[in-house]
């Protein structure tokens, strides 16, 4: 079997393989959550499962059929070539289809140029897969995707069950980053806020217009999976937080809200803290 | 296996030290393409199987009106039963194709489908009830949409030729394939599909990974507001995201009152049928002078849709 042909046809199993023991993986070490909404973990899992089976099943049938004359050969080259998103292949493949027998001369070789470079892209698509699932420890996404995706910009809506609850009653003791944010990017104003304690906990984003002075406590807010993630923040007016508490670190933070000091900063509203502790990041990053 | 699993502590750490955020970043994004993906993916090769392999042969196609309109439209209807979104409809359009629908019958299904889903249509309602016609929008644009789209690729002269060369042989050696021994041929068809979807979901995650980290959301979402500009600006914003027909809506419910309704339905009703994921996964099966075609045509509709919620209704 040609070199070419060995790799279209396990790739797929191969990126199959990788892509299962990744999500496995991250099942068993709680750390799906990083990359996916929870209500998807049980559907993943089961899926993942299956997808074990048929593939230890093509595995043990895939060599067998090589034997079975002409058919499943054909696919082999035309896959890696399928992929490749480029004239010469499809036209060399296109060319080998109606011509029916081998070309020769300068179109073998370049039909031979195009599917060696086929595999090799194929190579390097696995050998990234492993890199990325298997080797990169998982993380979560971070200050770099929040100025990506400005901070408190969504949310005006997202939570409108926890707002008319924040009006009605003056528990406030569970409040979590997102559900003060909402108030906040609904306009709830100092008189409300002014003097009310709250303990937070977050990662560390700067301020974009005070980064000296004033600094976000801030979580991402997952719909689906990580690409979706919105951030939402609760701005901490601590001068010279840089020292102590490095960006992308998780802090708790207690303290009790107020107008915000700060002429440069946008918030007017900040939590003025009472007591910041450096804490290792949860096992659930993210909330929902 | 086992290397596969182990394979991170057999790797030194300071492999990974050098990673900028937004590299990092990028990797995160990319591999929650793939988890949130790959279930669906395996669903809509199991489903096509089941089509191919275990339904008796002409079982759907049987039972289909003869009439092509008719035809198109109990088929773009066909995704009420199917609980899955675009990823897993893909595959199982191949399946449909290999078991003999049509090219641009199939693509009425392939377009439909993740739109009249049934979770797509729950969670659509969950988001905005019935308000400001979204939820008709999305459904009627949707099937208006997909039928169109297969009537006009139903007058190709020569519909094989939308399809990618590779893709035409594999149905041809379906066609020959024996009849028999049907869970070796589950296994072949599930080896068969994962070589066609598997590399295009994983390039595609990592172009969906790319775009998220290098084209800023801001200026997307500033654009939001205006009854023009908040349609375009959606769509693209639809495009780069790819994210799920499942649960879109309570994605873009997130950005609240920022945005005007056309623009909200331009982006439900062409997010499910062209993203950056989608076209690398149609690519497996289309030509790249069809998948221009069509996503020209879906991104004008669309856009037709949208304006006219926000200046018409």
């Amino acid at each position: 079997m040609s070199f070419s042909r060995l790799v279209s046809r396990w790739q797929g199993l191969a990126l199959s393989l990788i892509g299962v023991v990744a999500t496995v993986r991250l099942g068993f070490a709680g750390q799906l959550g990083l990359y996916i909404h929870p209500r998807y973990y049980v559907f993943t899992l089961i899926m993942a499962a299956i997808a074990v089976v048929l593939i230890v099943g093509a595995f043990a049938v895939v060599p067998a059929s090589d034997d079975d004359g002409h058919g499943h050969d054909g696919h082999g080259h035309d896959r890696a070539d399928a992929h490749d998103h480029d004239g010469h292949a499809y036209a060399v493949t296109h060319d080998g289809l109606l011509n029916g027998n081998a070309p020769s001369g300068r179109p073998r070789r370049r039909r031979r140029f195009w599917m060696l470079a086929g595999s090799a892209a194929s190579l390097a698509v696995v050998a990234a897969a492993v890199a990325t699932l298997l080797v990169v420890p998982p993380s979560t996404l971070t200050s770099s995707t929040v100025e990506q995706r400005s901070l408190n910009s969504s949310s005006a809506t997202l939570g409108n069950t926890s707002a008319q609850a924040a009006s009605t009653t003056d528990d406030t003791s569970a409040y979590t980053v997102k559900n003060w944010s909402l108030l906040m990017r609904q306009g709830v104003g100092l008189d409300y806020f002014g003097g009310r304690a709250a303990s937070i906990t977050g990662f560390v984003t700067p301020d974009a217009d005070d980064p000296d002075a004033v600094f976000f406590v801030a979580r991402f807010v997952v719909t689906c999976c990580a690409v979706d993630a919105q951030p939402v923040g609760v701005a901490v007016y601590q001068p010279g937080w840089q020292s102590s508490y490095p960006v992308d670190s998780w802090v708790s933070v207690d303290g009790t809200f107020g107008a915000d000091p700060s002429v440069l900063s946008a918030a007017s509203i900040v939590l003025q803290p009472d007591r910041i502790a450096a804490i290792a990041q949860p096992s659930d990053p993210y909330v929902y | 296996m086992l290397v596969l699993v182990g394979i991170r502590w057999l790797a030194p750490p300071e492999l990974t030290a050098w990673m900028t955020d937004p590299a990092r970043d990028f990797v995160t994004l990319s591999i929650s393409v793939i988890i949130e993906s790959l279930p669906f993916v395996f669903l809509g090769i199991v489903l096509s199987s089941l089509v191919q392999v275990w339904l008796p042969e002409g079982f759907l196609l049987r039972r289909l009106p003869k009439n092509p309109a008719a035809r198109r439209l109990s088929i773009s209807l066909l995704g009420v039963l199917l609980p899955v979104c675009e990823c897993g409809n893909v595959p199982l359009s191949r399946g449909l194709i290999m078991s003999g629908l049509t090219v641009a019958d199939s693509m009425t299904f392939l377009f439909a489908a993740p739109i009249i889903n049934p979770i797509t249509i729950i969670t659509t309602y969950q988001a905005f009830g019935w308000n400001d016609g979204i939820l008709v929008s999305r459904i009627v644009g949707g099937l208006l949409i997909a039928n169109l789209v297969g009537w006009i690729f139903s007058r190709h002269p020569q519909p094989e030729t939308l399809l990618t060369p590779g893709f035409q042989e594999a149905c041809a050696v379906d066609a020959a394939a024996p009849r028999t021994g049907r869970v070796r041929r589950t296994f072949l068809q599930f080896s068969t599909e994962t070589s066609a979807m598997m590399p295009a979901l994983f390039i595609g995650a990592g172009i969906a990974g790319l775009i998220q980290v290098a084209v800023s959301r801001n200026l997307l979402v500033a654009l939001g507001s205006n009854p023009l500009w908040s349609v375009l600006a959606l769509m693209l914003l639809a495009f780069v995201v790819a994210i799920c027909s499942n649960v879109d809506a309570f994605f873009i419910l997130s950005f609240g009152s920022t945005f005007l309704p056309g623009g909200i339905v331009a982006f439900l009703v062409f997010g499910p049928m062209i993203d950056v994921k989608m076209l690398a996964l149609l690519r497996t099966t289309f030509t790249a002078k069809t998948l221009v075609q069509v996503s020209i045509l879906i991104a004008m509709c669309a856009a037709t849709l949208g304006l006219a919620v926000n200046f018409v209704f």
